[in-house]
């Protein structure tokens, strides 16, 4: 853990932005001690100005004794300047400094033994007297060492804190990410349903988790898809396959002569062929609903499709006594894979022409509402109980009185697959009084 | 003709050159793609019957090679049988048609004397298709028996043409939904039958030479005797 907290994500982040951070301090620090050094040297200047000011102010009015007197009181004063000096030619006659050769201006002097480093002014304030006013620069080096161990202090308690946030900000992102892997082991391990926890901050780990999630649903219903129809041809095909054993061993032992032999074998080459169908279908289902088929979509005019349809089955439907009507004179486009669309629209059709009975009228529909283009396959036949309309759509359901026709109960799974796929829904319309399927699609703009 | 079989299950290639034998045939085997290859590349077969899933190297790649290499043996691709995809890859990638497995003898013979002869009739250049005193106008789409001009619907014009196009060779019924109508899947009701017995009605009633022939068990035939 500990390590791994260095490693993290939210870690490195936040070491970023610590450094930016120490890297902004150093810059302000300079700045800030460069600054004041220049300021209290200015202001020093000013001071030893605005004495000499009042020397010189002194010197005026009562000569050189008041300006002695001056000099003294200022260096009396708490906070005044520190080093004073009033000479008249060589002679000193006030300060604490000794004698000079006089400097007008702004002075400074290096250190000696006696005192440190000294900054101030000098002037003449009559023609052979010379008054100066100075301070240390200690004073300003004192300073800048102070505001520099405030700064220290500050820079360290805040690297401090970004360290102290970096570990926390990456133990909680840590704990998510690790929450996701245990999820994710969770379901190599076998357990199908893991998810992975949302916080429902919807925060940017929380809708990859979504994401994730979405995903695995998505994973899960393929597999149970796939898992189903293991489960159905498992037991779908054992059936035929034991009607075809049945036969061949019955053949064994009744067949007399050669023509008996041929009959049998050609039977059981139909029951084969009928297995074999049962099974292309069953994969062709899984395949549709596996989706791939999408990426492979063109617009299809479902117009000019469904009068095909038309032309197809209508002599069908006349040679098994129906009547095929179309009514789709409105242009529509979809998005869709053409092959797919005729099979759908096939097996609603033959449907309907080998469940009703002779004289049935069926009606191929295409209307159109506002987003949607909805194709209905309708019959005025013997229709199907309401309650039997869900089972319908389930692979190799076959109705009691549907048995004795040609096919396999996947019609229908089929047709739900194929319009899952292009994002339709077919439905059953159960106020129609015979059989109606409304596939109703999304328009291509 | 010469054919080279591709196909590594050896039950179903020798049940393959069997049928392939039996009509006259003079058939090599490879046994995986590689082989395959090196084989076709000869280029001395009439036809190449190419298992989609090979070792080595796999038949639609297989195809794809000798295309690329410039070599235009029609090959009739055996794909697997729910392969949706199949189809359009076998012919983009180069194959001359498809047959899903598992297939019934008769029709894999009807497809490989098809792809064998595609090449002779000029398929985009005829204007004309003629049999007998049966005749299509192809560009302006009209169709006479005898003297008599013929009226057909469209369907029924497309399903003369392709019966035409393959005169005195079988035809099967999955060829039929295939070529004719588009349909790549095994319908419930009869409807080739129909649309063949509509077209016998137009075509073939009242003349005292039948054209149109059902040959049981695999199709029909176009043929004047």
């Amino acid at each position: 853990m500990r390590t791994r907290i260095f490693h993290s994500e939210g870690f490195r982040l936040s070491a970023i932005f610590a450094g930016a951070f120490v890297l902004s301090m150093l810059a302000m620090g300079v700045v800030v001690l460069l600054q004041t050094g220049q300021a209290l040297r200015d202001q020093i200047v000013q001071s030893s100005r605005s004495d000499i000011a009042a020397i010189q102010r002194g010197y005026a009015s009562e000569g050189l004794h008041e300006a002695r007197e001056v000099v003294e009181q200022l260096m009396g004063a708490p906070g005044g300047s520190d080093f004073f000096l009033l000479q008249k030619g060589v002679t000193r006659i006030a300060g604490n400094l000794p004698t000079m050769s006089p400097q007008a201006g702004i002075v400074h002097f290096p250190a000696t033994a006696n005192h440190g480093e000294i900054l101030g002014a000098g002037a003449w304030i009559a023609p052979d007297v010379y008054a100066l006013s100075g301070s240390s620069v200690d004073r300003v080096h004192e300073t800048q060492s102070h505001i520099l161990r405030i700064l220290l202090w500050l820079f360290a308690g805040s690297l401090l804190l970004a360290v102290l946030g970096g570990i926390l900000v990456s133990r909680s992102f840590l704990r998510r990410t690790d929450a996701m892997a245990r999820a994710c082991r969770a379901i190599m391990d076998g357990d199908l349903r893991a998810r992975i926890p949302v916080r429902g901050t919807r925060d940017e780990l929380d809708r990859l988790a979504g994401t994730i999630n979405e995903m695995l649903d998505r994973i899960a219903a393929l597999m149970e898809n796939i898992g189903q129809v293991t489960n159905d041809i498992a037991h779908d095909l054992r059936t035929p396959v034991t009607h075809l054993r049945q036969r061949l061993e019955r053949a064994k032992t009744e067949c007399i002569d050669s023509a008996d032999y041929e009959h049998a074998l050609d039977a059981a080459i139909e029951k084969t062929d009928e297995i074999l169908t049962l099974f292309a279908a069953l994969l062709r289902i899984v395949q549709i609903e596996g989706g791939s088929r999408r990426a492979a979509f063109a617009p299809v005019e479902l117009n000019p499709l469904l009068h095909h349809m038309r032309d197809l089955f209508a002599p069908v439907a006349e040679a098994a006594s129906h009547h095929l009507r179309i009514d789709a004179e409105s242009r529509a486009a979809i998005r869709g894979d053409r092959a797919l669309l005729v099979q759908l629209f096939s097996n609603l059709i033959e449907n309907a022409i080998i469940h009703t009975p002779q004289g049935t009228r069926i009606a191929i529909v295409l209307a159109l509402s506002q987003d949607r283009v909805i194709v209905t396959i309708s019959d005025d036949g013997p229709g199907v109980p309401p309650e039997e309309h869900n089972k319908l759509f389930q692979r190799l359901y076959r109705r009691e009185a549907s048995r004795a026709h040609p096919g396999h109960g996947l019609g229908l799974a089929m047709v739900s697959a194929i319009a899952d796929l292009h994002g339709a829904q077919a439905t059953i319309d159960s106020r129609h009084s015979g059989f109606a399927i409304h596939v109703s699609f999304p328009i291509t703009s | 003709m010469r054919l080279l079989l591709i196909e590594d299950d050896r039950e179903t290639a020798g049940h393959v050159v069997h049928a392939l034998q039996g009509q006259g045939h003079e058939v090599d085997t490879a046994h995986d793609g590689v082989d395959g290859l090196a084989r076709a590349r000869s280029g001395e077969y009439a036809a190449l019957v190419v298992d989609r899933m090979l070792p080595g190297l796999d038949g639609l790649g297989l195809v794809k090679r000798l295309r690329s290499d410039g070599v235009r043996t029609p090959v009739l691709l055996l794909t697997t049988m729910s392969g949706l995809d199949d189809r359009v890859e076998g012919l983009e990638g180069g194959a001359d048609d498809y047959l899903a497995k598992p297939f019934a003898v008769s029709e894999l013979l009807a497809r490989v004397n098809a792809i064998t002869r595609r090449g002779a009739l000029a398929d985009s250049e005829t204007t004309r298709l003629r049999i007998a005193d049966l005749e299509m106008d192809l560009i302006r789409r009209t169709t006479s028996r005898g003297a008599k001009l013929v009226d057909l619907q469209p369907q029924e014009f497309r399903l003369l043409e392709f019966l035409l196009r393959n005169a005195g060779r079988v035809v099967t019924r999955t060829m039929l939904l295939e070529n004719v109508w588009d349909l790549h899947f095994d319908p419930r009701t009869n409807i080739v039958e129909t649309h063949v017995s509509r077209l016998r009605a137009k075509i073939d009633r009242g003349h005292a030479v039948e054209l149109i022939h059902t040959v049981r068990g695999s199709g029909y035939i176009l043929r004047a005797d």
